[in-house]
């Protein structure tokens, strides 16, 4: 387990820029045509629209948390193995401020008064429902908004810190960036945790006015990491498709960010199921009901779904490192995760009491815009900048990492 | 095992020889020749020397002295124990779990640090765990031992612990395995299993290692035995990295999985302040926190007194602080999420529980605990602190203090104000709670200090192959 | 690594050659010496080091182990044995409800499963590393090499065996020789250790093994056998309790008994009773003759008394009432001449005796029936008697009882 600085040289041509601004064009365009045509197929059940969107938000919202998160421990850590690979990490973390437009379309009905998705927005319920008046101290359109106005404000500024004092390393080169970058992430960190958590709680839980769970703000992060590692692994393939990068980023890297995802998949298991098994063993009603929902009707089949291929297959697919340090088996389940994230999001956000499983063009469609604007813009994001931290002190040491 | 055989003749090769004097020069005595500039023999003399030495250092004696002191105590609070039963302890109506079951978590939490260091570390290929990975696993296995007491005698019949195992018995009866306290019986006890395999399997090498340099027949055999026949060949050790990694991959689930099971005694309750969905996680953060700065209070002296400080470096410390700061910064995370959903509940039961916690009759413990696990260990983030030892000991002391008090808080309180007011009470603790905790203390540094007597402390095999001069090619 | 040891320990022959042993002081050495052997052709030869020298599996081309088979296979077998177990036990052996959770629990078994499965995983692992690494090894010829000693400190070595088909003395000497080792020796086989364990040691073994299944053995006889005995425990637990029985002396109190009565002038909550008419069968002290307000007239009640009647009353008189129930046809079987026939409930009489009456005589018996106070709840006295009318009526109706719609059916 050495690792030795040997004269593993680094690559010409590290930056992409004309591929990037190919995909970013067709990427765009397909996000925009799709969104477009999400609202227009859902201006019939704005209910169904509102929530299939808000599906689609909170996924490539975890996808950019995921990747934030992962260049934020990587700093925090003084990791070695993941020099190579962070720029591309960055630059996707970079995206927040379309994600904070992106979220103007959930945010945004709500301030226009929407309540459609969440209960605490109607103000007759809340007067006359006990536990949402109670809540409404916390679950208020102005507290919500500066909320809001916090997380991404916060998201933008790291992931903007990140990104753009990377980038200032390549010219400078030194210790002393990767030193206050290490010093940002501590703190960072703490303010990422509660800031992740309470977005889950004011996007996603709030949904349900009575259930609450301390374990939820974990169990968004979850995904969010498995969302940001698969999508990581992906990005990475495709620059190497366009002949970038191929020598520096080696099996060993794909091998490290394979362990990433399998060791998240059980941890996401593992806090589901411990808030599903604690729900279930004290069985109180007020808790149990967000998990009989999810046990009705055509949902019983998608949360099989979930426990089957969110954890189990994946589990025993990820387990061997052949299949970790191979790239076309490690995209088959890159893409293989993302695919159950969704699902895992779709759970958590759907369903209403009623035991239908409303999936349509509309949820497709939406997904399809979201991401196709994440993944344009991250494109455009690309060009001009060079794909590897060259002015990374511990560069060398991640060109010849070699796992055991 | 050597051949069992007279000394001089094991010296054997080609000229039968029995004198020193006409021995080969480079054969390295164990006795006098320095390591000079060999970094391999430099580390094998540190730390074996302990072990070879007749006599350890003085300071060795006297903690022994007191831990044996306190090894007595337990010894008698136990014997009282089982003579006259649980009554003699303070547990009450309501508060039928106390200083018992706070003790035992506090023991097991102590111990995952063990494996994470271990096992978690290793994966994630920190090299500088090598320095302290064997002490820090000998802890687990001690911690585990006292934690493993408690239940044991906490059942009013200690005499009858293998009821919880499932063996065919005249009753008819199996376990209770949708039990969390059945749960916990076999993840204790898998964890003690495992640790303690994966703490030998990495003792092995350096058995090999004292019995090669034994100076006595007695000691050759004894350390033989234990090393199993190991001399170090490349095909033993390919597969022994294997096992090794092996072992590591499912320690660390293990791990993670027995502080949450252990927490899955309170959370599966509907006790407003133990059931949150937060608390596996939440533990085992906390467990690593405590583990860790237990950990640091045996090693900063231990550096010191057996002369280890080149290989057990400041920056290994100072490293173990940032991560005590780190899964501390977890633990009060848990704290706030608990606090704001008891709020965010509408319950009025985890309201008055949060509120009670703080300003209750328990205010005190409560207190103790926050200024003790989220205030004092703030201090970490400056550099001055965490590379200061006596900082260091002060705060990790008092990580543990706050670590127990956490328990006790959880335990305690929840109890002593649940539902019904008529049920509500105070515990006290009587001496022999005290004594049996105390106690404890004695069992486990008893057995640390026997260790870092008779066993190698550091994991030298592991140490010289992190070595700058062990990379080949 | 082999053992190749052949001749047992007491002739002593001309020594032969194990192999050749050369020295290195460092890593890197060895390693390329490790090439060189390697590229030469030799299988039955190792190297030596004090920890794990990275690179040398491929510099000796080191085939991987196939120990993660082995565990992944032990781990499933763990899982698969805890799920199994805990479904059997909890499903099939000894069923029994435990907080309203269904009898197969599949998330409360999770945690038990997970733990064998880890368990039978990594015993597995270490005892099969041990068994591959073909360890315990008792001796070796290279113990017999004093500088061999270092090979767990800070020197690193490779032996290429004689029993290796390219082995020569010569040329193999001459190869390490170009690898510069800092020394090389032959190595003489080791004919000290016998090459069969020794008897006393299989014997021990054997033994040992035997006496370990005696627990076992006991257990399941323990299992799957009766005994009038309580079960074996060392300690008494509590089979002798310090409190005082019914019956027993007490010392503690002026009249000696145990039992005490309820202190005079108290009633206990529940127990006034002042209502006559439900707990006596009385109004104004004559026997009632409707039913007490409390009693519900309804087909419930009426399934409820014939319930209780079937239990209680049934043995004596019959399940239709008519007195000749299975005592009663026991007496007679038995010839006992001094039997007093159970009552026909039937009888004109009782047809038209008070409801309140009927209760009383249950309640406190009449004649050599004995009182049933004690055995059936007041209530439930109530619904027998609201049953007995009914099987009354069941013998002595007549059309006019008969509700019209229903006569239709009676031809």
């Amino acid at each position: 387990m050495s690792h030795e600085a040997e004269t593993h040289q680094l690559e010409d041509n590290i930056t992409v820029d004309s591929e990037a601004s190919r995909l970013s064009q067709i990427s765009l365009g397909v996000g925009a045509v799709a969104l477009a045509g999400a609202v227009l197929l859902g201006l019939g059940d704005l209910a169904k629209l509102q929530r299939a969107y808000l599906v689609a938000f909170m996924y490539v919202l975890s996808v950019a948390l995921g990747v934030l998160w992962f260049v934020a421990i990587q700093h925090l850590t003084n990791a070695k193995w993941s020099v190579v690979v962070r720029r591309v990490a960055e630059i996707l973390a970079n995206n927040m401020i379309l994600i904070g437009v992106l979220s103007l379309g959930v945010v945004g009905p709500m301030l226009a008064g929407s309540t459609d998705l969440y209960a605490w927005l109607d103000h007759e319920r809340v007067h006359a429902d006990h536990i949402l008046h109670h809540k409404a101290a916390y679950l208020n359109v102005p507290f919500f908004t500066v909320r809001w106005l916090v997380y991404f404000g916060f998201w933008i500024w790291l992931g903007r810190r990140f990104f753009k004092m990377s980038v200032q390393q390549d010219k400078d080169g030194g210790d002393h960036i990767s030193k206050a970058l290490q010093r940002t992430s501590a703190p960072a960190m703490i303010v990422f945790a509660l800031t992740l958590t309470f977005c889950a709680f004011d996007l996603i839980m709030s949904l349900d006015a009575t259930w609450f769970s301390t374990m939820f703000g974990v169990y968004y992060f979850a995904g969010c990491v498995l969302a940001g590692y698969s999508s990581l692994a992906l990005a990475l393939m495709w620059v190497q498709k366009t002949g970038r990068l191929a020598t520096s980023v080696t099996q060993e890297h794909y091998h490290d960010i394979g362990k990433m995802m399998f060791a998240f998949t059980v941890f996401w298991a593992y806090i589901g199921f411990s808030q599903f098994m604690l729900i279930w063993y004290a069985d109180i009603p007020e808790e149990t009901h967000w998990y009989h929902w999810r046990f009705e009707g055509g949902w019983k089949v998608v949360s099989a779904m979930l426990l089957g291929l969110h954890f189990v297959v994946p589990f025993f697919g990820l387990m061997s490192r052949h299949v970790k340090r191979n790239k076309r088996s490690l995209a088959f389940w890159a893409i293989w995760i993302l695919a159950v994230h969704y699902v895992d999001l779709f759970w958590l956000i759907y369903p209403t009491g009623q035991g239908t499983v409303p999936f349509g063009l509309v949820d497709v469609l939406c997904m399809v815009g979201v991401l196709g604007l994440f993944v344009g813009v991250s494109a455009r994001r690309a060009r001009g900048v060079n794909l590897i931290p060259t002015g990374d002190p511990r560069l060398a040491d991640s060109l010849a990492f070699e796992n055991a | 095992m050597a051949a069992v055989g007279d000394l001089k003749e094991w010296q054997g090769g080609d000229a039968p020889s029995h004198e020193r004097a006409a021995e080969p020069k480079d054969a390295r005595s164990w006795q006098t020749e320095p390591a000079g500039d060999n970094p391999f023999a430099q580390i094998t003399d540190v730390v074996v020397r302990i072990v070879e030495t007749p006599k350890p250092p003085r300071a060795w004696y006297i903690a022994l002295a007191i831990s044996l002191s306190w090894l007595s105590l337990f010894a008698m609070s136990v014997g009282l124990l089982v003579w006259n039963g649980i009554g003699i302890w303070g547990n009450m109506n309501p508060i039928g779990w106390a200083w018992d079951i706070v003790n035992f978590v506090f023991w097991v939490g102590i111990g995952h640090a063990g494996t994470l260091i271990s096992a978690i570390l290793f994966l994630l290929r920190q090299n500088w765990r090598t320095a302290i990975n064997r002490a820090a696993e000998a802890m687990t296995i001690f911690a585990v031992i006292c934690a493993l007491m408690f239940p044991a005698l906490h059942i009013g019949r200690p005499w009858l612990p293998y009821w919880m195992l499932p063996i065919p018995n005249q009753m008819d009866m199996w376990p209770q395995f949708r039990s969390p306290l059945d749960w916990d019986v076999f993840a204790v006890s898998t964890y003690f299993t495992v640790s303690l395999t994966f703490w030998f399997m990495g003792l092995i090498p350096d058995f090999a290692t004292i019995r090669d340099r034994a100076p006595t027949n007695t000691r050759r055999f004894v350390y033989g035995l234990l090393a199993m026949g190991w001399r170090g060949s490349s095909r033993q050790w390919h597969r022994y990295e294997r096992a090794y990694l092996i072992l590591a991959a499912l320690s660390t689930p293990l791990v993670l999985s027995v502080h949450s099971v252990v927490s899955f005694d309170f959370a599966t309750a509907q006790l407003p302040g133990w059931h949150a969905t937060i608390f596996p996680p939440y533990f085992v953060a906390g467990a690593i926190f405590s583990g860790f700065a237990m950990v640091a209070t045996l090693l900063i002296p231990a550096r010191e007194f057996f002369g280890l400080k080149s290989i057990i470096e400041l920056r290994h410390l100072e490293l173990m602080m940032k991560i005590i700061l780190a899964t501390g910064t977890m633990v009060g995370y848990a704290y706030a999420m608990e606090f704001f959903i008891a709020w965010y509940s509408a319950s009025p039961y985890e309201q008055f529980t949060f509120i009670n916690r703080a300003f209750g009759p328990y205010a005190w413990a409560y207190w103790a605990m926050v200024s003790c696990n989220v205030i004092f260990p703030q201090l970490f983030w400056f550099k001055k602190v965490r590379t200061n030892l006596g900082a260091m000991m002060v705060i990790c002391v008092l990580v543990n203090v706050g670590m127990w008090f956490e328990r006790f808080v959880i335990i305690a309180t929840s109890l002593a104000r649940d539902f019904l007011p008529g049920a509500w009470g105070y515990f006290v603790p009587t001496i022999f709670d005290f004594t049996t905790f105390l106690g404890t203390f004695g069992l486990f540094f008893t057995l640390f200090l026997l260790f870092c007597r008779y066993l190698p402390m550091v994991a030298t095999a592991e140490v010289k192959a992190i070595h700058p001069a062990a990379h080949g090619h | 690594m082999s053992d190749s040891g052949e001749t047992p320990a007491v002739v002593k022959e001309p020594e032969q050659v194990h192999g050749l042993l050369a020295e290195y002081t460092t890593p890197q050495e060895l390693i390329e010496a490790a090439r060189r052997v390697r590229d030469a052709g030799y299988s039955r030869w190792d190297t030596f080091s004090p920890f794990p020298v990275h690179g040398i599996d491929p510099a000796m081309g080191i085939r991987r182990t196939r120990l993660p088979w082995i565990v992944f296979c032990a781990g499933l077998t763990g899982g698969s044995l805890a799920l199994f177990f805990q479904w059997w036990t909890s499903t099939v052996d000894y069923p029994w409800i435990v907080s309203g959770k269904p009898f197969w629990s599949v998330p409360a078994n999770i945690p038990i499963t997970f733990e064998v499965t880890v368990l039978f995983s990594a015993l597995t692992c270490f005892f099969s590393m041990l068994l591959l690494n073909k360890l315990p090894l008792p001796s070796h010829p290279l113990d017999r090499h004093r500088r061999f000693a270092r090979s767990t400190d800070d020197r690193f070595f490779v032996l290429i065996q004689a029993s290796d088909p390219k082995f020569d003395r010569r040329e193999t000497a001459r190869l390490l020789d170009s690898t510069s080792p800092r020394h090389v020796e032959t190595v003489m086989e080791d004919n000290v250790t016998p090459a069969r364990m020794p008897r006393g040691i299989v014997f021990a073994l054997l033994i040992v093994g035997s006496a370990a299944t005696v627990p076992f053995a006991l257990a399941v006889l323990g299992r799957y056998s009766t005994s009038e005995q309580p079960r074996v425990h060392i300690v008494p637990d509590m089979d002798s309790q310090e409190k005082f029985k019914a019956q027993r002396k007490n010392p503690f109190f002026a009249d000696g008994r145990s039992m005490r009565a309820d202190v005079t002038g108290t009633v206990a909550h529940g127990e006034l009773r002042d209502d006559d008419h439900f707990y006596v069968g009385k109004v104004n002290g004559a026997f009632a003759k409707t039913f007490p307000e409390q009693v519900e007239i309804s087909l419930h009640t009426m399934e409820r008394g014939r319930e209780k009647f079937g239990i209680y009353c049934s043995p004596c008189h019959g399940a239709d009432g008519a007195g000749q129930g299975m005592v009663h046809q026991r007496a007679r079987a038995l010839l006992q001449g001094t039997w007093v026939p159970p009552t026909d409930l039937h009888q004109e009489n009782l047809l038209y005796k008070p409801v309140g009456e009927l209760f009383d005589n249950i309640s406190r018996g009449i004649r050599n029936m004995p009182p049933y106070a004690r055995q059936i709840d007041t209530a439930d006295r109530w619904a027998v008697v609201l049953y007995l009318r009914a099987l009354q009526r069941s013998r002595s109706a007549k059309l006019e009882d008969v509700p019209e719609s229903e006569r239709g059916g009676l031809k």
